[in-house]
């Protein structure tokens, strides 16, 4: 029997001893991904990847966190000897590393198919990895506003959408301030990486989305540490 | 005996505690004050506040009001305060999807305990609690009671100074019972001070120390458990099962009647010491066809706060 005595660890056991739900957590991005990265062209296959990737990072983190307050569990978490600001950063850190070997088949086939594109690995696993991260923060943010998943996942998309067509995901962003606007969100990024790494004609150099990317990972890690009381600990 | 722990500061105190909510319900100015190895019941009806008050003293719940100080620190996100206290929350949530054991002993590692030393304790609740054979049964599969039993050895794996219960002896079978209050007079007896959410008069009234009495979120009464029940000392109190409503109002007018109130079928009267209960049966001639059973007993906690209130205690628990 495998034990954890860690919350990171306790995270990994619950999902490695789901099966069923192991093997559909990491066949549904192949789903998408497989006929997008073969036979999409870069630009749509990226729009769609974004897409996925934000979402995947929210609506998971909303429902699991949603449940347990339901259940009550989060109410236990407030009687832990853990300050809330690292518990939240140790549940959402690991949940967007589980995040991250769901989409791992996806990102190594995109590898696969455009190798020489091998200067846009580094930044789009940094840009998934702040996606997914970022995601899971507005998920366990959107969790505190209702106790049922379906309202919460509709706060979810309802904050998403609007911030992917700002990153110019959905159509190529013309304005200067709608561009500077863009620039200052981890989606533009991850889909200026996506792009680029499917051989597409992206708007920015890799070091800029390495560099974007990185610094979106480490605002939100920091920013996650930060709402670990307004998550955990809110009515 | 109990252990000396004059030294410290006293494990819990609260000054002024409030809670609101909307629509005006919460708990409100409740001041109250714990030993070392006492043995505290909060007690009341459903909604009367005794969840809140617990979770607030537990740090599941911030108040609005109020101060509150757990071996003098008033801080409640400092881990060395909560890593001092036993909780076992009215909902006894847990990883589903987890093993009994694997709950445990994640929790057991939460508080700190390193891994020989929280097999050897979680070895001995398992046993002790009777969760041993059901140590590898995933949570989902375990019943109400067998979650609360699980529930009650995460709160004693660390011998925790202060244990919060709510409700602990709610889903357990007799013996379980039996095996949970020894347990909690033995840890009284080393200095464990204990916080009960009770209904259960006989659980209070063989455990506890000293009582406070909730109704409607405001304290309206505390003590000793012999200085309340000598408040009720004599009197008697008549529990009449009836098949169809009778009028409380012919019967309260009774001078040998303290108070009375129906709860579900059954009718509570305390009737004042040396009254006869059959001048009960008087007002009621003529509808004696209403009455499917009649009880007299010695009054207890519940007739205590009957008395105070006009309002039974739950009756499961009387």
């Amino acid at each position: 029997m495998m034990v954890a005595g860690t919350i990171w660890q306790r995270e990994l056991v619950e999902f490695a001893q789901r099966r069923r739900a192991l093997v559909i957590k990491l066949a549904f991005p192949l789903v998408f991904g497989i006929p997008l990265v073969i036979a999409a062209p870069p630009v749509y296959a990226a729009i769609t990847l974004t897409m996925l990737i934000a979402i995947i990072g929210a609506l998971g983190a909303g429902a699991v966190l949603t449940r347990e307050r339901q259940s009550g569990l989060t109410l236990r978490y407030r009687t832990l000897p853990v300050t809330p600001g690292r518990l939240l950063i140790e549940r959402l850190s690991i949940g967007a590393l589980i995040d991250f070997l769901q989409v791992t088949p996806v990102l190594l086939l995109i590898a696969v198919r455009h190798p020489s594109q091998f200067a846009w690995w580094p930044a789009l696993v940094l840009s998934v990895a702040a996606v997914l991260l970022i995601g899971n923060l507005m998920g366990a943010v959107a969790s505190t506003l209702s106790d049922s998943p379906g309202e919460v996942m509709l706060y979810v998309f309802i904050t998403l959408l609007p911030l992917l067509f700002l990153s110019g995901v959905f159509t190529s962003l013309t304005e200067p301030a709608l561009l500077a606007v863009s620039r200052l969100l981890p989606f533009t990024y991850l889909h200026e990486a996506l792009v680029g790494a499917l051989g597409g004609q992206p708007n920015l150099l890799a070091w800029e989305t390495l560099l974007g990317g990185f610094g979106f990972l480490v605002g939100a890690a920091g920013l996650t540490g930060r709402l670990g009381r307004r998550v955990l600990e809110s009515d | 005996m109990k252990v000396d722990t004059a030294s410290e500061p006293s494990p819990l105190a609260a000054t002024g505690l409030t809670r609101t909510y909307r629509g005006g319900k919460g708990v409100f100015d409740i001041t109250l004050k714990l030993a070392a190895g006492e043995v505290m019941g909060l007690m009341g009806p459903n909604g009367s506040g005794k969840t809140t008050l617990l979770r607030m003293l537990a740090t599941a719940a911030t108040p609005t009001g109020g101060h509150i100080a757990w071996f003098g620190n008033a801080n409640p996100h400092d881990p060395s305060v909560r890593r001092r206290l036993g909780v076992m929350l009215d909902q006894p949530a847990h990883f589903d999807k987890m093993t009994g054991y694997q709950n445990a002993w994640f929790f057991a590692h939460q508080f700190g305990l390193p891994d020989q030393l929280a097999r050897d304790r979680l070895d001995e609740l398992f046993r002790w609690s009777g969760l041993w054979d059901a140590r590898e049964q995933v949570v989902d599969e375990y019943s109400l009671g067998m979650k609360r039993k699980l529930t009650l050895v995460e709160a004693l794996v660390h011998r925790p100074s202060i244990l919060l219960l709510d409700e602990p002896t709610l889903a357990l079978d007799y013996r379980a019972e039996l095996d949970l209050i020894e347990r909690l007079q033995l840890l009284s007896l080393t200095g464990t001070a204990v916080v009960l959410a009770t209904n259960d008069v006989h659980l209070a009234e063989r455990l506890c120390d000293y009582v406070i009495f909730l109704h409607d979120g405001r304290l309206i009464r505390e003590g000793h458990v012999p200085q309340l029940l000598t408040e009720v000392a004599g009197s008697k109190e008549v529990q009449l099962q009836v098949n169809s409503p009778i009028a409380l109002e012919s019967l309260r007018a009774l001078a040998a009647v303290e108070a009375a109130n129906v709860e579900g079928d059954t009718v509570h009267i305390i009737l004042a010491r040396g009254a006869n209960p059959a001048q009960v049966l008087a007002v009621l001639n003529g509808t004696a066809d209403m009455v499917s059973n009649m009880r007299v007993r010695r009054p207890n906690l519940g007739d205590v706060f009957l008395k105070l209130t006009g309002v039974a205690l739950p009756a499961a628990h009387r």
